[in-house]
This record gives C-alpha cells, sequence and structure tokens, in this order.
C-alpha cells in the first residue's frame, strides 16, 4: 500500500514545474524513481482518478493532478472520468480550472 | 492590552474568480456584496490586526510536512495559486503580534508550525483581498496574521483542538502589551465537494445548522460534530468549518449576525457570510 508515494508524487505534479515537465516527457522514466506497484503506475499514467480515491489518495491531489497535467484538462472530462459517466453540462463544471 | 474586537466567518471560494459569471445575476452580486458588506463592517471596528484562519488545500504543504496548525509570524505574501483577478502581492503582516500568539502558545500548550516567510493561499488571500484590502485603502493600517489548520488533509486537527486553539489566539492577544485591536477571520466552508463525485452538490440543511451554532456561539454544537458527519452532510470542503470553530473559540459567547448566505452550486459551495460580536 503505498497512498502516501502516491501522494508525495500527486502533490509534486501538482506544484512542481519540473516534475510536470518530466511525466510529459518521461513518463516511466519519473515513475520509476518512487517506490509504486505496477497497479499504482498505471493509475498515474492512465489518470485513473476513480481508481486513486478508492487507493485513498486525496481528491484535492486527484483534481490538481488532473487540471495541471491531463489531456483534456476540462472539469467535465475529470468528472466524467472521476464518475464513469458523462456528464457535460453539470453546473460544477464552471468551477474548475480551465 | 489586546483585544479582539470583533470576527468574520467567510468563503474563500475560488471558483467565483474562474467563473465569475456562472451564477444567476442576483445570487453572484448579492454574494460579491457580502464581501463589501464584511468589509463595511470591518472598517467600523478600527481594527489593528486580523488573524485569518485557513485551511491547506494539499499546495502549502506535501506529504514531506503536514502542520496540525501553523501560524505565519514574517513576510506575508499571496496567493500561491494565483486566479483570475486575484493576482499575487506583498499582504502587510502583523510580525510582532503574531510572534507574540506563537511564543504565548509554547508557553501554555499549544506547539505551533512557523512559517517565517509565507506564501499563502487562496484560504487566506480570498479574504484578504476582499476584505482587509478594502480597508486598508481607506487608511486603515491592519495587519495580517495567517494561520492555517489541518482541514483538507488528513490527519484533520481535532474539532475539540480547533476551539481551543481559538482560546489559545484569544488568550495571547489579551496577554499582548500593546493596544491591538485583532479581528479573527474563519475562512472556508460551508457545504462542498472538492474534487470527489459529488462535486458541485450543495446542503444547505447542513449550511444553515452551521451558521446557527455561529449566530448562537454554540461551541459545543459545532464542536460535538464527528468527521463522519461533516463528511457525509458537508463533503470533505465541510471539514472548513474547522476554521470556523477555531474563530469561534476565539470569541467564546460570542453572538453572530447572518450577513447573508446562498447555496450556489455553480460555484460549487454553500456560501455564508457571519460577522461575530465581541
Amino acid at each position: 500500500m503505498s497512498r502516501n508515494v502516491l501522494e508525495k508524487l500527486m502533490h509534486q505534479l501538482c506544484v512542481d514545474r519540473t516534475v510536470k515537465q518530466r511525466f510529459k516527457e518521461d513518463p516511466e522514466g519519473l515513475l520509476a524513481r518512487y517506490a509504486l506497484s505496477d497497479e499504482e503506475r498505471a493509475m498515474v499514467t492512465g489518470f485513473d482518478v476513480a481508481a486513486m480515491q478508492k487507493h485513498g489518495v486525496n481528491a484535492m491531489l486527484t483534481l490538481g493532478f488532473w487540471t495541471e497535467n491531463a489531456p483534456n484538462r476540462h472539469p467535465a472530462a475529470y468528472m466524467k472520468a472521476l464518475r464513469g459517466v458523462a456528464s457535460e453540462g453539470q453546473a460544477f463544471s464552471a468551477g474548475l480550472k480551465q | 492590552m489586546g483585544k479582539i474586537v470583533g470576527g468574520f466567518l467567510v468563503p474563500h471560494d475560488p471558483v467565483m474568480f474562474v467563473a465569475p459569471e456562472a451564477p444567476a445575476e442576483d445570487v453572484r452580486k448579492r454574494m460579491w456584496g457580502a464581501y463589501d458588506a464584511c468589509a463595511e463592517r470591518l472598517a467600523g471596528l478600527n481594527a489593528t490586526s486580523a488573524v485569518i484562519i485557513g485551511a491547506d488545500h494539499y499546495f502549502n504543504f506535501g506529504t514531506g510536512c503536514l502542520p496540525q496548525y501553523l501560524i505565519g509570524t514574517g513576510d506575508v505574501d499571496g496567493p500561491l495559486d494565483v486566479l483570475p483577478g486575484l493576482k499575487r502581492q506583498i499582504i502587510p503582516a502583523s510580525e510582532k503580534l503574531a510572534g507574540f500568539i506563537a511564543d504565548h502558545g509554547y508557553a501554555n500548550g499549544f506547539d505551533w508550525a512557523v512559517a517565517r516567510a509565507f506564501t499563502v493561499d487562496h484560504a487566506v488571500a480570498i479574504p484578504d483581498r476582499l476584505i482587509i484590502d478594502p480597508v486598508r485603502a481607506r487608511g486603515q493600517s491592519i495587519g495580517t496574521i495567517p494561520v492555517y489548520i489541518a482541514a483538507g488533509v488528513d490527519p484533520f486537527i481535532k474539532m475539540k483542538r480547533a476551539i481551543e486553539l481559538g482560546g489559545a489566539i484569544k488568550a495571547a492577544v489579551e496577554a499582548m502589551p500593546d493596544d491591538e485591536r485583532v479581528v479573527v477571520i474563519g475562512s472556508g466552508g460551508i457545504s462542498h465537494w472538492v474534487g470527489t463525485p459529488e462535486m458541485g452538490k450543495v446542503n444547505e440543511a447542513f449550511d444553515r445548522e452551521i451558521m446557527d451554532y455561529a449566530c448562537t456561539g454554540n461551541l459545543a454544537g459545532i464542536g460535538g460534530l464527528s468527521d463522519e458527519y461533516i463528511l457525509e452532510n458537508g463533503g470533505n470542503g465541510g471539514m472548513e468549518i474547522r476554521q470556523w470553530a477555531v474563530a469561534m473559540g476565539a470569541m467564546p459567547g460570542a453572538r453572530g449576525e447572518v450577513i447573508d448566505y446562498a447555496p450556489v452550486p455553480e460555484w460549487v459551495t454553500g456560501l455564508g457570510f457571519v460577522q461575530l460580536f465581541a
């Protein structure tokens, strides 16, 4: 169980520009520096925020991770990934970083 | 002698800056206007310092250090997370009083973590910018003292301890030899779900329950809420009522008045504004 390491990585991917750039250019190389299981690495590279939350990762970190790093940073895409259903048009989408 | 001359309990909703036009016009005018009303009321208190209690959003602090409670005793600026219309700037501080509160705590069972040069996030920057800055613009000199408590990231500060922390702030202010006039601002809440599948939900019943505790000075009521109850009814963002509890704990027995309230799903939050009267 490496929720703590996942949270460390998520936090860095929210606030550290260098780590964010490395993740973009060489995700496998970056993740090799963290004691993560194969399953956890897949959560990160697959932007599986729902699985991360089930794993115990703080929801503010999954949100920040998504809005800073995901290919489609739109809030509706985050909610869709989280809920597993289409959620476009929901009022909450106004609130997230574009 | 220092004294606490008043308090405010307000939200710090970044969505107001990101999507200012999202709610209906009357609602958004009321909510922005509520900050103006707080500023107007603050101006009448002739305060010299403001203790703003915020919560970390897993932004200022990472897994390497997660303080239960922290006070900024030196230079202050912010926000760390700049927003449209909320650029980073130097925030006038109140270093002498902040240091005194920390020292007083060390002598009385409150081992504050300190930030000696601190870039606050929106939790402190929003009320500072919208409530205190307009009063500074009128010529009043008010120094901000940022306090951060563990309400966003576990292990969460216990509600009982949050109230006690408010008491520690009160005791320190009253022990301060200088004639400081201090306002406490509990920044956060009320119900909101941040980054969870429920995001966008607002629970007006919970919000009104919390405002009722604030207006009646019901420390036992707010202090008696379990984390499970808060998370279920107020969301993970609802844990920020801890900041309200700190402010209420600094003003035991104080009555309050709701300045305004609206459940605003477009801004993902129940927005409550309360003044506490010393």
